[in-house]
């Protein structure tokens, strides 16, 4: 059976990715990568090829949890059902979606974090080796490297914005392991949050040559009272001659300042 | 906040606006030159040369462009090693310059110690970077930002699309990336001394690498008849950073890899570099008092 015939009969939008279902999530990437893809990239050595540009069509970024419309947000089903808060977290958050367009640190253009920075509303672009893949996240123009050459997380802890990844292959999936993040970024635009201690781990597989699966488990002890996933597509972008364009938006304050230099 | 010194350490230099501990493997008394040529050394499956690696200039920084008693100038062309600047141009650097320690006005305030992205040439006088390699691309991870080099003959973005490094165009000749920019906001200095040119400049850029993988040489070529006289060519020389090279906090920024096997052969890899997230003070736009 084809991943895609898989997904006709189980189709993800009716599966439950939330607290209850983790273990579906699993079970869901196990038969993805346990299915023989003929189709999809591959590199020299044989793994999938994630190279290209790509973006969620999901809606994420915009609520992880089911969200009517607002001002600054189309509405949208969410990717969970309900985040499993400790009830000071919650009280933060509701807090934070009060006041995000303050305290949202994306907003500012600082590096939107991980897993965040893969399904915010603006294209990346993955450049892959045997050794590494680099993603190019065209807000902040900034990279984060995911690992492939054997290597584990460095002591920490650290506090990187994207965290320290460290991946290897289970088949045709991506397996990678984030910490060592910093409590600076949010998961969403509505206020989720976590603390130094997330822990993610994520799974990349091809649903086909232009779409990527890609699910996550979050885990934080300081801030959840269980590890929760979700799992969302990522599509390639196929326009001819599509670039990404450096959009260091952190300028933009003091882009003012600095007209050309002319005579006068 | 990052947690870990060494990320601040840009910041640092930034704002004091010195040297820090520059590690002596990397101060050079004059600019190693790397002459075009055939490319002996290894190549990738796609033909290109591997010049992949990390890698950092040995003359200086952008505190002295023009040259000092110790560093030679980073203008190797005209001669004399100054930009050759119309008269009002000359003179907008030297304002510039002046108040750059007392920026009694924003926009006195360099732009890079507000974060900025240095440009196509000064982020190549600034920390040790890292090149990677695709088909197709060429990817240098800056201290400063990142710049991508498409290596196929799409075309350029449109003309009114300005960013700090711009859109870079490039293609192989033996040992030498010969690339050429465009879309550049030109808003980014060459120096603290204030160096500029215009967002019509046209500038050419080559890297012309030793094939046994010590050195590489950058050039680039700036033609802007609105602020010049006439075309300069800057030079910046660079030598490749290896797990045998000391760490510095400067010119190699780099850290030991950690693999599972212990006995897996020594590597080296750059850890997250943020500046913006850290630098309350300038990049996130506090004004001068």
């Amino acid at each position: 059976m084809s991943p895609a015939q898989l997904r006709r009969m189980v189709p993800l939008k009716h599966l439950d990715f939330s607290l209850a279902a983790p273990r579906l999530v699993l079970a869901v990437g196990l038969l993805f990568s346990a299915v023989a893809q003929a189709d999809i990239p591959r590199t020299a050595d044989g793994k999938p090829d994630f190279s290209g540009i790509w973006q969620t069509l999901s809606g994420a970024d915009y609520g992880l949890e089911p969200h009517s419309t607002r001002k600054d947000a189309p509405p949208g089903p969410g990717v969970v059902t309900a985040l499993p808060y400790q009830d000071w977290a919650l009280k933060r958050r509701d807090e934070n979606f009060k006041h995000r367009h303050e305290r949202d640190t994306a907003r500012q253009c600082f590096s939107l974090g991980t897993p965040r920075g893969v399904y915010y509303p603006e294209p990346f672009q993955i450049f892959q080796r045997e050794r590494d893949l680099t993603l190019l996240f065209q807000r902040g123009f900034r990279t984060r490297t995911i690992h492939t050459n054997g290597s584990v997380h460095p002591e920490g802890p650290i506090g990187f914005w994207f965290g320290d990844s460290r991946a290897h292959w289970e088949g045709d999936t991506l397996v990678v392991d984030v910490v060592d993040f910093t409590d600076q970024t949010w998961l969403d635009s509505a206020g989720n949050f976590h603390s130094e201690e997330l822990h993610v781990v994520e799974r990349w597989s091809y649903v086909d040559e232009n779409t990527i699966q890609y699910a996550a488990t979050i885990e934080d002890p300081q801030v959840f009272t269980q590890p929760w996933s979700f799992s969302i597509q990522l599509h390639r972008i196929r326009e001819p001659n599509f670039q990404l364009i450096e959009n260091a938006c952190y300028t933009l304050d003091y882009d003012q300042y600095y007209p050309i230099p002319a005579a006068e | 906040m990052s947690r870990h010194p060494l990320l601040s350490l840009s910041l640092l230099a930034l704002l004091s606006g010195s040297l820090l501990a520059q590690e002596a493997n990397f101060r050079e008394k004059t600019i190693h030159v790397v002459e075009p040529g055939p490319w002996t050394g290894p190549t990738l499956a796609d033909g290109q040369p591997d010049v992949q690696g990390h890698w950092s200039n040995t003359i200086g920084n952008h505190n002295d462009f023009t040259g000092t008693e110790r560093q030679p100038s980073r203008v190797t062309d005209p001669a004399d090693g100054q930009v050759p600047f119309q008269p009002w141009a000359r003179e907008k650097a030297a304002e510039f310059a002046a108040f750059l320690e007392n920026p009694i006005r924003p926009e006195y305030v360099e732009p890079f110690a507000r974060c900025a992205p240095g440009g196509p040439t000064k982020s190549l006088m600034w920390h040790g970077f890292e090149i990677r390699q695709y088909p197709g691309y060429i990817l240098f991870l800056f201290d400063s930002g990142t710049r991508v080099i498409h290596l196929d003959d799409k075309p350029a973005l449109p003309e009114t699309v300005k960013t700090w490094n711009g859109d870079s165009r490039g293609h192989w000749e033996g040992n030498t990336l010969h690339v050429t920019v465009s879309n550049h906001n030109a808003k980014a200095r060459f120096g603290r001394s204030g160096e500029f040119v215009s967002p019509d400049a046209e500038i050419v850029e080559s890297y012309s690498f030793e094939p046994g993988g010590e050195y590489f040489l950058y050039k680039a070529t700036y033609t802007d008849p609105s602020v010049l006289t006439r075309p300069m060519t800057v030079s910046v020389p660079a030598k490749r950073i290896t797990p045998d090279t000391p760490p510095d906090g400067w010119n190699n920024i780099t850290f030991p890899v950690v693999f599972a096997d212990p006995s897996h052969a020594p590597d080296i890899e750059v850890w997250e570099r943020t500046c913006v997230e850290n630098n309350a003070d300038h990049g996130q736009v506090a004004l001068p008092e």
